[in-house]
């Protein structure tokens, strides 16, 4: 058995008082690869904004990292979000700085002071997502697929023992989509957990991996031929 | 291209930077008047509380031995600002020059007594402290009689009170309206940066972290704003110096460099704890409640 990276029992998810999802009950080991799929507007971003303390675990019990999500105090979520790299669904780039001045923002945030380490770290998560040429950029003066990548590389930076990433390949052409989900898998197989939500079924059949879903307010297991 | 953004953005904050430095300018402007002002009205009430005058009348047989040794005991008090021994023949000279008659000719010999004209320092010109003063002086047995003008002692320290009070009065309104009028500026230009500040906390930065340059950036603000208020008030001063020499700004110089050294660290206290607030405000707010 491995260690286990994230664990809810008989959870709820919820948004201000409707609810989402309920009696969520999951476990992840370290390494694994999970994909999270559901419809539209079927929770799995509630679910990952409950995994990295934007929203209270308000009902059932939940482990992240070496973090208790029920009794997580608020001066405890930058530590939380540290442990994790999280891509959001709309990107979360600050506008007012460009990409280089981005990747500094949260490597300076998170404890980083050589100056020269960080800079290499910058080009290296770059390089990994093919931006490396960009960085002098505002996040406006990139594409969608571009911003997307960008916000890919910024999980990477702190080398996370789990990525939460949602829907990391949503603005993506099929081409790119691959390139960076062999990215991800390269991550992977490096020991790393990955927890990403996709509507892109055609990258769980080419990856194949624990597949979650969630539908009718509940999260379950797929089996893959019935996805 | 990233250059003409970049303008745009500078400039943009410039101008939000300049409503801040104004308001803090303004505000400490308007303070640092009114503290010249109660340092002022201190000076000029002291002046004239200094200026009454006790008078000890001695009894005709007080030997010289007597007067020599009041006037050490009066010059060794601490309420003491000044003591003068008037012989009778002087104070009838000076009588007769007031009503512009010579009444010791008229009269044939001098009613005056020998006395001692006691002024007291203003910290001692209250009411009960005069009346305790005088009942000290006149237990002596060589004292005849101790005199002074009590309705001008009471009138002097409850007007100087008055004043005093109103001009606290006005000084914590005009602070207060300050703190408002910078906080709400302060405020104004972290709001528009609450998504930033909230994508920041996101990728896992403290509140202390995100909060540092806001407060350095504001700081540096208040203490421009100081410097153009401080330049504004030394202005007011220089004028005031050159016009009515008899203000004495400069007798005390230290109380001016007192003055001008306290709106500086209000300038930088101020928006400091404005940035505080506000950016506490904005970092505990929910995501959600960002947009509202
Ligand atoms: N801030 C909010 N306040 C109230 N309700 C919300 C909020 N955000 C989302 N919801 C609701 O919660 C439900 C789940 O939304 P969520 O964003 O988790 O869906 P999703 O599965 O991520 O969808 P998508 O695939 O479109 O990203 C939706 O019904 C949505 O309307
Ligand atoms: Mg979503």
């Amino acid at each position: 058995m491995g260690e286990i990276v994230l664990e809810l029992k008989d959870a709820s998810i919820f948004q201000k008082e409707s609810l989402v999802l309920s009696e969520v009950s999951l476990k992840i080991e370290k390494g694994e690869f999970v994909y999270l799929i559901g419809k539209t507007g079927s929770g799995k971003s509630s679910f990952m904004k409950t995994l990295y303390g934007d929203l209270p675990l308000q009902k059932g019990e939940g482990h992240i990292v070496e973090f208790d999500l029920k009794t997580l105090k608020e001066k405890d979520i930058p530590f939380l979000r540290r442990k994790l790299g999280i891509v959001f669904q709309d990107f979360k780039l600050l506008p007012d700085r460009n990409i280089n001045q981005n990747m500094l923002f949260v490597l300076k945030a998170t404890g980083w002071t050589d100056k020269a380490k960080m800079d290499t770290q910058v080009l290296n998560v770059l390089e990994k997502v093919g931006m490396k040429t960009k960085g002098f950029k505002f996040p406006h003066e990139l594409s969608g697929g571009e911003q997307q990548r960008i916000a890919i590389a910024r999980a990477l930076l702190n080398d996370p023992e789990l990525i939460i990433a949602d829907e990391p390949t949503g603005n993506l052409d099929p081409q790119t989509s691959v390139e960076v989900m062999k990215v991800l898998q390269e991550i992977n197989k490096s020991g790393r957990t990955i927890l990403m939500a996709t509507h892109d079924y055609a990258l769980i059949l080419k990856y194949p991996a624990k597949t979650i879903k969630c539908d009718a307010n509940k999260v379950f297991e797929v089996v893959q031929r019935a996805v | 291209m990233a250059n003409s953004f970049e303008n745009y953005q500078r400039r943009k904050l410039i101008s939000s930077y300049f409503s801040v430095v104004l308001s803090i300018a303004l505000v400490l402007f308007l303070l640092g008047i009114l503290g010249l002002l109660v340092l002022n009205t201190k000076k000029l009430a002291d002046r004239s509380k200094e200026q009454i005058t006790i008078s000890v009348f001695l009894k005709e047989n007080t030997k010289e031995i007597e007067v020599e040794q009041l006037q050490k005991t009066l010059a060794m008090s601490e309420y003491t600002k000044s003591s003068t021994y008037v012989s009778k023949e002087e104070a009838a000279k000076q009588h007769s020059e007031d009503i512009g008659e010579d009444f010791v000719d008229y009269l044939g010999y001098n009613p005056l007594k020998n006395s001692i004209d006691v002024k007291l320092k203003a910290d001692f010109v209250t009411a009960e402290k005069v009346e305790e003063i005088a009942a000290t002086l006149a237990e002596k047995s060589f004292v005849d009689e101790v005199s002074y003008d009590r309705v001008l002692v009471s009138m002097v320290a409850k007007s100087v009170e008055q004043i005093g009070f109103w001009i606290l009065v006005a000084s914590a309104i005009f602070t207060f309206i300050a703190v408002l009028l910078i906080n709400s500026s302060i405020r104004l230009s972290i709001y528009s940066k609450r998504f930033i500040i909230k994508t920041m906390q996101m990728v896992g930065a403290t509140k202390t972290f995100i909060r540092r340059p806001f407060i350095w950036q504001n700081i540096k603000l208040g203490m421009i704003g100081a410097a153009i208020a401080l330049l504004a008030i030394a202005g007011v001063v220089y004028y005031l110096n050159t016009n009515f020499q008899d203000f004495g700004l400069f007798d005390e110089p230290y109380i001016l460099i007192i003055l001008f050294v306290s709106v500086f660290l209000l300038g930088i206290l101020i928006s400091f704890i404005s940035t505080y607030f506000a950016t506490q405000r904005f970092l505990n707010l929910r995501t959600d409640e960002l947009y509202y």
